[in-house]
């Protein structure tokens, strides 16, 4: 028995990871079909598209922000009363924590889909080793956005109890307009100029176009402004919903 | 045997009802799936329009005939979701004891499984499937005899019973190894590649894999290419859209197979 579960548990973290191995594969042939006799489309050739959303499978398995969901069940299960007596803050506790896994992510699972990609795809290097060394900084602020927008959704979790599916309305939101899947280069003008004006490009677009060489060193720079801008514009209204937030609960709690 | 046609017909509509009244209670939850699946699967349409008009035709299939092959595979998943969405959560059922419950009762186990829970909420899948369709039914020009409409639905029921075989097989694993949560999303994504895109994307081997040895291609693929007058990649006797039923029938009896051969093995988990 001891045997058989262990190497069920061993097959449900293979089974994860070939999950990423899927989509990566998948991705990269239609990439590649519609590239088929085409040098470049936008300025972007396929060698830069294929880098771009090899990058982007890795960074979706490292941005892990749980927190929508952890606020939900330890509302359900009447847990969150016990997370208020930590001696540190919740949502700081809960940072913690998601900041952990996606540690732990970058060895399990970005190292076994890093090798894959490179092995079948060639390495997908970053354009020049000054873009690698922006790119780090400019995930780590996105992930920032990232993490506070799911916050400020699990924060909705105290208002109407039943939060149901709305992290993954919000998850989906971020997929298309992130430029995960496809980037934003590529959407209609209309929604480009929209999205300018939004986060979410700056969780996935803006790391990425820094490391493919898409964005220039200064143009890198200036990315990285309006993510930092963002951080602090989300980070006043997490205070603010949070504030409002704790003592709702404490009433209830009283 | 008529009586006990109608006996089963009254418990499922019990079940049914019941199911429903169960997914009433949260109205927020109704509203979120509501708004979510439709983001996923337009947002996912919405994808492939913009790399057909920024490149080429992929492979040949231009938009609509994209559209054609999306909207048939999101058709089948849809009613999947209605009707047998209790086999993604075979191993939760094992691990949490319910399944003892099931055995208890003097009725099939296998459609105890699939009609206590008549997922009401997956009639929200049908509606983008449906509006995709229907659109691109009507850009590729799609005739409506009724030969062609026969046609249609028995692709359809093919198309569900393809699916829910591999989960009733993948499910049945766990009644061996009483977990396998993560097999399913492998397998969803596995089935929304091969099914919402044209299969002749992917080398030859993988196509050779999902025609012969997992022949999810005759989801949508192959009566999509039939239907459009598509190049497909083997030739087979007999019109394509004649195998998918066929294959459809064939493979949810040998998953039924697994799924009582797994009974034999179930011992309970004690909790």
């Amino acid at each position: 028995m001891r045997i058989l579960s262990n190497i069920t548990y061993r097959f449900e973290v293979f089974a994860a990871i070939f999950t990423n191995i899927i989509i990566l594969v998948a991705s990269v042939f239609l990439w590649q079909t519609a590239y088929n006799g085409i040098s470049q489309v936008e300025s972007f050739t396929l060698k830069e598209i294929v880098t771009y959303t090899v990058l982007s499978i890795l960074l979706g398995s490292v941005y892990i922000t749980d927190v929508q969901n952890t606020i939900y069940y330890r509302i359900r299960e009447g847990k969150i009363v016990t997370d208020f007596f930590r001696p540190i803050p919740l949502l700081t506790s809960y940072l913690a924590d998601d900041i952990g896994s996606s540690i732990s992510a970058l060895v399990n699972r970005v190292l076994p889909l890093f090798l894959f990609a490179s092995l079948v795809f060639g390495p997908p290097l970053p354009a020049t080793w000054v873009s690698f060394l922006l790119f780090i900084p400019s995930c780590i602020l996105g992930y920032a956005i990232l993490w506070l927008l799911s916050a400020l959704v699990g924060l909705t979790a105290f208002w109407v109890m039943e939060l149901g599916n709305l992290g993954m309305v919000k998850d989906s939101i971020v997929r298309v307009l992130s430029g995960s899947i496809v980037p934003l280069w590529f959407f209609p003008d209309g929604i480009q100029k929209v999205s300018a004006y939004l986060p979410f490009q700056y969780t996935y677009q803006a790391p990425l176009s820094i490391y493919i060489g898409a964005a220039s060193s200064n143009k890198a720079l200036v990315g990285m402004g309006i993510q930092c801008i963002w951080i602090i514009l989300l980070t006043l209204l997490l205070a603010a919903a949070w504030k409002r937030t704790k003592s709702k609960t404490l009433i209830q709690g009283g | 045997m008529i009586a006990e046609m109608k006996h089963y017909g009254s418990v499922a509509y019990c079940f049914a009802r019941l199911a429903i009244q169960r997914q009433l209670e949260y109205p927020l939850f109704l509203v979120s799936w509501f708004l979510m699946i439709p983001i996923q699967y337009f947002s996912g349409i919405w994808m492939i329009q913009i790399i057909v008009e920024r490149f080429q035709a992929l492979k040949g299939w231009e938009f609509p005939e994209l559209a054609f092959i999306y909207g048939l595979a999101l058709l089948s998943h849809g009613l999947l979701v209605v009707f047998f969405i209790n086999t993604w959560h075979m191993d939760h059922m094992v691990i949490e004891g319910l399944f003892d419950r099931l055995l208890l009762r003097p009725m099939s186990v296998f459609f105890q499984l699939v009609a206590s829970y008549v997922n009401f909420i997956g009639l929200v899948d049908l509606i983008p499937g449906i509006i995709i369709f229907l659109y691109a039914c009507n850009a590729v020009g799609f005739d409506w005899t009724f030969i062609n409409i026969c046609k249609l639905i028995s692709v359809i029921i093919g198309g569900v019973l393809l699916r829910a075989a591999l989960f009733i097989a993948l499910g049945s694993i766990s009644f061996w190894t009483k977990r396998n949560s993560s097999t399913v999303s492998f397998a969803l994504t596995i089935l929304d590649r091969v099914t919402m895109y044209p299969i002749t994307l992917y080398p030859y081997l993988v196509q050779v894999l999902f025609t012969f040895i997992l022949p999810i291609g005759f989801i949508s693929f192959y009566p999509a290419a039939d239907f459009l007058q598509q190049d497909a990649p083997f030739h087979l006797p007999l019109n394509m859209a004649i195998w998918s039923p066929l294959i459809g029938i064939l493979c949810f009896s040998l998953s039924l197979l697994v799924f009582k051969l797994g009974m034999k093995h179930y011992e309970s988990s004690g909790s």
